[in-house]
């Protein structure tokens, strides 16, 4: 415990104090924090946001981004849902496809960042409409009800206050930390997000490194979609929409840095907590839920604030002086 | 100590030719690297060193030439080629992942695995600790990268080499950033690695270093060899010097020039946040400056502090006779009249997507403003019109973009936006690396020419025959610190030696 | 042989770009497309050319066009700015209070409106200027704060009764034709857009900070104040944008500026505009404009699912930057 605990970020560990301390206040100031059912709807939410945040965190530590993660869920979704009340395929059948698809999206962008050389932004931005697109082409922006029982249940089981969804979230964050810890190509893409032209001279396989990264990354959006198909008991259009802001809060405040290279696992899984207690305590407290967007977006700003101060201290984050890298930088 | 293998011809390269658009890199040059030696590659700036080193480790092809391994002659289409073929290079950049181990950074390209595609850390330490310690590296394996310092981190790259089963391994310019007790370290692992049959290319400018340890020596001047493969036992180092530097007969001596006026720019007791101390001159008007020194000196440093690019620490700087607190370059530039041409025009000096007009026009643009913002394209036009004519800029149109003009016409329009904002002081900085020596000549004449015309300037530069032919007094620096004065009587043999004896 | 050949064709090519010709082409090729397209759809979807139509196309090709200069103005530093969309909603919603609940006349409620544009996009240049922040960043998450604000604030509920003479500017015709003052409006802005990119210091020295960051300081611009008075004349325009936009809607509603990403991004990148910065186009990105709403009009007369123009819109950006990244290697000896 306490080897594990000298073995994290300071970022993560900072954010674990944190988000005992939230839980601890939210605790003492509403009752109803504690209550089985909230920590069930909580960890539901955590655990499906917690995955498109990893989605966002495995292209970011390429050095990419990834903004067609919500269009990805979302299509996946409707395509689940579709198949199985409109064509009654068997749910297996259908939820394989739907994740193959997603993936095949994921992919699909890697390749062609990797052919076009088109910056990551751009590219996925471009793509997401398409695949947001083809999901209203098919629903008309109408859901597909009545999805069969069995998917709806899932998202619905819980054992006293665990949500049996985050048993898949689980399962899939020890396989990504274990891919990246212990895989060879794991290595490879933080070696190629770490240095890209060391990587390159040493002969790391890059383009299967940056189509590995976004197919990942395609993967966990349409397991997001998926679990919250599931959770809803139907196929919304909509799902996903609102994804790319706690895609970067995670691994932003997490740690992790837009010129790749790191992929604070831990940091972006504290980071989704504490996202998940304010927007769960905004709700006990009845504050307006606008506020979960507007303390996110100052969360970012303080976490990325946060590691330019702890780059450059305190002093020199206002320093204009540094605006360009001058040779002091090369000493 | 081993047994040493006579030394045997490993790599030879014959009749090497490269060119860039605008400049012939490399003319006809070869090199020859025999197992068991140390073979120093020698030359100032724009010698054409870093480019023959490209070429050896297949980032350039050649175009014309030939690279011959172990009697085989061999064409690398890439750098992963070059490694194949066991040629491995330490770059001044370090080409390490800095968030991996030491370890994992050693064995990179061929990770150990357990079960398919599984890390084996346990082998990876294992197998990198005998690399480590054949390059005397005692930390931990498990220790970041980014946690090393410099030395060290060049150290891991040797090691990573080694493993690679490298024989002939580069070294560009090693000891540029590390202390003088890592660079003796550095030199006895060199050592070991040369007695045992490793091919070691050092490429320096320090000459101490270069007698210290080579045991032969190619030198490069201006993309030929003046020296190929001598042995290092039978030179002096005066000979060495007139390889680097040569004679500069092709130059013509500059007709007289009048003689300076009052005190433009005064430096006293400056010192900076790069580590300058006590720096102390006086520029006058129309005088030429030169300062001398090797890369690495602080010359650069130097410049940018007195257009306020870097920290001032102590001291004053002293402009027209008034005290100047200096900003920025902006600030420099307006209220203190005084220009900088950048060493690196790609990414500094110029703005290559741009155009010729706007590139020189750049540094007026706050004075062509009517109305507030507005800018007439006709008063552009000609308050930049004469500058094409004075410094003969050989371009289709003024609307053509920079980055296709020559290397010696992009220094020219470097050098241009600054006499259309008029300065009176000029600090150019490497006027003519990387430029032709007919262009080179041209660019002299402008700038002896300017000082003519009333124009304070300091020339840095490493080319010793610029030195002579273009300054009226010479500075020498070295270490960040000024060792020296010579008043340039444009005699080369004189002014040369005593500038080389305050270096050495 | 060959080589030799390529070689010249680049250079020759390259030295058409530095001349503007290459651009000129590009644009030339904007506009047969966009006529193609007015000539298929007056061909084949009903009503595309009656005046009832034109009048909502040229309205909307104004909105986007405007939201297309708001982001184009901070493409030509070399940034961009994700939070346009948010404070066009925020701006509007703003106005929209100004006029219903403390009755405001409209000029000054606009102007208080781009005002307040102004002042955020200012926000989003402090922080990147002075922290070094990527300004993707720092406009994801001050996207955030501002809409987050609005919606407190608001309670996300709308302004629909709003003055006739502020509506006026989106709902009436101007001299008996199918067009709306703010088409006039946007056509002025890129009038003065033009202007400022072609004859200006500042519009200059944006380019330059743009193309450049370093080369532009290192050559006496001061870079810091380029970039606030191009994050400020971003905001200014998403307000811009934002008022037009509840003109057009008859409503000041929270949900205004939501889907503008793509929009921002599609205007400017098929007009030209350098997503890397340091060239702009203000024709390119007007004709930009246009083409979105043309098809976007078209598709839905032709009624084809309003939802397949996401996916038009989506191929038509990818195939836009795929462009001009092969122009860039064709020519390419610049970067």
């Amino acid at each position: 415990m306490v080897a594990t605990a000298r073995r994290m970020s300071p970022v993560a560990l900072g954010l674990l104090i944190v988000d005992l301390m939230g839980a601890l206040l939210l605790t003492v100031i509403t009752p109803s924090f504690t209550s089985t059912y909230n920590l069930f709807i909580t960890g539901r939410d955590f655990s499906i946001l917690l995955l498109v945040a990893l989605a966002q965190m495995i292209v970011l530590a390429i050095g990419q981004m990834n903004l067609s993660i919500g269009a990805i869920g979302g299509l996946v979704a409707i395509v689940e849902s579709g198949l199985m009340v409109n064509a009654g395929t068997p749910v297996v059948i259908a939820l394989g496809f739907g994740l193959l698809l997603g993936t095949a999206c994921g992919v699909a962008n890697g390749l062609l960042i990797h052919w076009t050389k088109v910056n990551s932004f751009i590219l996925t931005l471009g793509t997401s409409y398409v695949y947001a697109g083809i999901n209203l082409g098919i629903t008309h922006a109408t859901p597909f009800y009545h999805i069969p029982d069995v998917v709806s249940a899932f998202g619905q089981a819980r054992t006293g206050a665990f949500p049996h969804v985050a048993i898949v979230t689980i399962v899939l964050t020890i396989a990504l930390a274990v891919f990246l810890r212990q895989a060879v190509l794991g290595r490879q893409l933080l070696a190629v997000g770490g240095n890209a032209v060391a990587a390159a001279l040493s002969g790391l396989p890059v383009r299967r490194v940056i189509v590995t990264a976004h197919g990942i990354s395609g993967f966990f959006g349409a397991v997001a979609g998926t679990l919250l198909m599931a959770q809803l008991g139907e196929g919304q259009p909509t799902i996903g929409v609102t994804w790319i802001l706690p895609s970067f809060a995670g691994p932003i405040i997490g740690g992790a840095v837009l010129s790749g290279g790191s992929a604070p696992l831990l940091g972006t899984v504290f980071a989704m907590v504490l996202v998940s207690l304010i927007s769960d305590g905004l709700i006990l407290v009845n504050a307006n839920p606008y506020w979960v967007q507007f303390l996110v977006g100052a969360l970012i700003l303080a976490g990325v604030l946060l590691g330019r101060i702890r780059a450059v201290g305190l002093r020199d984050v206002f320093r204009l002086k540094s605006t360009v890298p001058g040779v002091a930088e090369q000493k | 100590m081993s047994t040493i293998a006579p030394a045997r011809l490993v790599l030879a390269a014959t009749g090497i030719r490269k060119q860039f658009p605008g400049v012939v890199a490399l003319d006809d040059v070869s090199l020859r690297l025999r197992s068991g030696e140390i073979q120093a590659l020698v030359g100032e700036n724009g010698a054409g060193k870093s480019t023959l080193i490209k070429i050896l480790t297949g980032v350039y092809q050649p175009d014309a030439g030939a690279v011959v391994i172990d009697g085989a002659p061999v064409r690398f289409g890439s750098a992963r080629d070059a490694l194949k073929a066991g040629i491995s290079v330490v770059h001044q950049e370090h080409n390490l992942i800095p968030q991996f181990t030491v370890a994992e950074n050693i064995l990179l390209e061929r990770i150990p695995t357990r079960l398919p595609q599984f890390v084996d850390y346990g082998a990876i330490h294992r197998e990198a600790r005998p690399w480590m310690s054949k390059v005397g590296l005692g930390m931990r394996s498990s220790k970041p990268v980014s946690e090393l310092s410099a030395a060290q981190m060049q150290l891991v790259e040797i090691a990573k080499a080694l493993s690679l089963e490298a024989r002939i391994l580069l070294l560009d310019e090693p000891t540029a950033s590390i202390t003088p007790h890592e660079t003796g370290y550095l030199f006895r692992v060199l050592r070991e690695l040369r007695a045992q049959g490793v091919a070691v290319v050092f490429v320096s400018h320090k000459l101490e270093e270069v007698f210290e340890l080579a045991d032969r020596v190619t030198v490069l001047r201006d993309g030929r060899n003046t020296a190929l493969d001598y042995e290092i036992k039978g030179l002096t180092q005066d000979q060495m010097v007139t390889f680097m530097i040569g004679r500069s007969d092709v130059l013509a001596q500059l007709p007289g020039r009048p003689v300076h006026g009052e005190p433009v720019l005064e430096v006293r007791d400056l010192a900076t946040e790069a580590g300058a101390r006590g720096i102390r001159f006086t520029l006058h008007r129309g005088e030429i400056l030169g300062l001398y020194g090797l890369v690495g000196a602080g010359r650069t440093e130097l410049a940018r502090a007195i257009i306020g690019e870097l920290k001032v620490t102590g001291g004053e700087v002293i402009v027209r006779g008034r005290a100047a607190h200096i900003r920025d370059l902006r600030d420099a530039l307006v209220r203190h009249r005084i220009g900088y041409v950048s060493e690196n025009r790609k990414e500094e000096g110029l703005i290559l997507l741009h155009s010729v007009l706007t590139n020189l026009s750049i540094t007026i643009w706050r004075r062509l403003r009517l109305f507030g913002q507005w800018i007439r394209r006709s008063s552009e036009k000609a308050a930049v019109m004469p500058l094409v004519q004075q410094l003969d800029i050989r371009a289709h149109s003024l609307g053509q973009q920079v980055g296709t003009l020559s290397g010696g016409n992009q220094q020219k329009v470097s050098l241009g936006k600054w006499l259309a904002a008029d300065v009176e002081v000029l600090i150019i900085d490497e006027p003519t690396i990387g430029i032709d020596i007919k262009t080179k000549s041209a660019l002299h004449e402008l700038i002896w020419n300017l000082a003519g015309g009333g124009k304070a300037i300091i020339v840095i530069s490493s080319d010793m025959p610029e030195m002579v032919r273009l300054t009226d007094r010479i500075l020498i620096m070295r270490n960040h610190r000024l060792v020296g004065e010579i008043a340039n009587n444009h005699d080369y043999e004189e002014v040369s030696a005593a500038i080389m004896s305050r270096l050495s | 042989m060959i080589a030799t050949r390529t070689a010249a064709v680049r250079t020759r090519l390259t030295e058409l770009r530095g001349t503007g010709l290459l651009r000129t082409l590009g644009l030339l090729a904007l506009l047969i497309v966009t006529s193609s397209f007015w000539i298929f759809f007056s061909a084949f979807a009903m009503g595309f050319t009656s005046d009832f139509n034109l009048f909502f196309l040229l309205r909307s090709a104004a909105i986007a066009v405007t939201i297309g200069f708001a982001q184009m103005v901070v493409l030509s530093i070399g940034d961009m700015n994700l939070s346009v969309g948010a404070i066009g909603g925020a701006t509007g919603m703003f106005a929209g209070w100004l006029m219903q609940v403390l009755g405001v006349p409209p000029a000054l409620a606009v102007l208080l409106a781009l005002a307040l544009g102004t002042t955020l996009g200012f926000g989003n240049a402090a922080l990147v200027v002075w922290t070094h922040l990527n300004s993707f960043i720092v406009t994801l998450a001050t996207a955030s704060l501002i809409t987050g604000g609005m919606l407190i604030l608001t309670q996300a509920r709308p302004f629909s009764t709003l003055p006739d003479s502020f509506i006026a500017i989106a709902q009436v015709e101007l001299f008996g034709m199918p067009v709306a003052p703010l088409v006039l409006i946007t056509l002025a802005v890129a009038v003065l857009l033009g202007l400022v990119y072609r004859s200006t210091s500042l519009g200059r020295e944006m380019l330059a900070t743009g193309a450049n960051r370093r080369a532009a300081r290192m050559s006496g611009l001061s870079v810091g104040r380029v970039v606030l008075v191009a994050h400020g004349l971003s905001g200014l325009l998403a307000a811009l944008a934002g008022a037009m936009s509840v003109a057009a809607n008859n409503t000041a509603s929270p949900g205004i500026g939501s889907d503008w990403v793509l929009s921002s991004f599609v205007a400017p990148a098929i007009g030209g505009t350098l997503l890397s910065g340091g060239l702009v186009s203000v024709s390119g990105t007007v004709l930009g404009g246009l083409l979105v709403a043309t098809i976007s009009s078209g598709l839905l007369l032709m009624n084809v699912s309003n939802f397949w123009l996401s996916v038009f819109l989506g191929a038509v950006l990818l195939l836009a930057v795929g462009l001009d990244r092969i122009t860039r290697t064709v020519g390419g000896a610049a970067s």
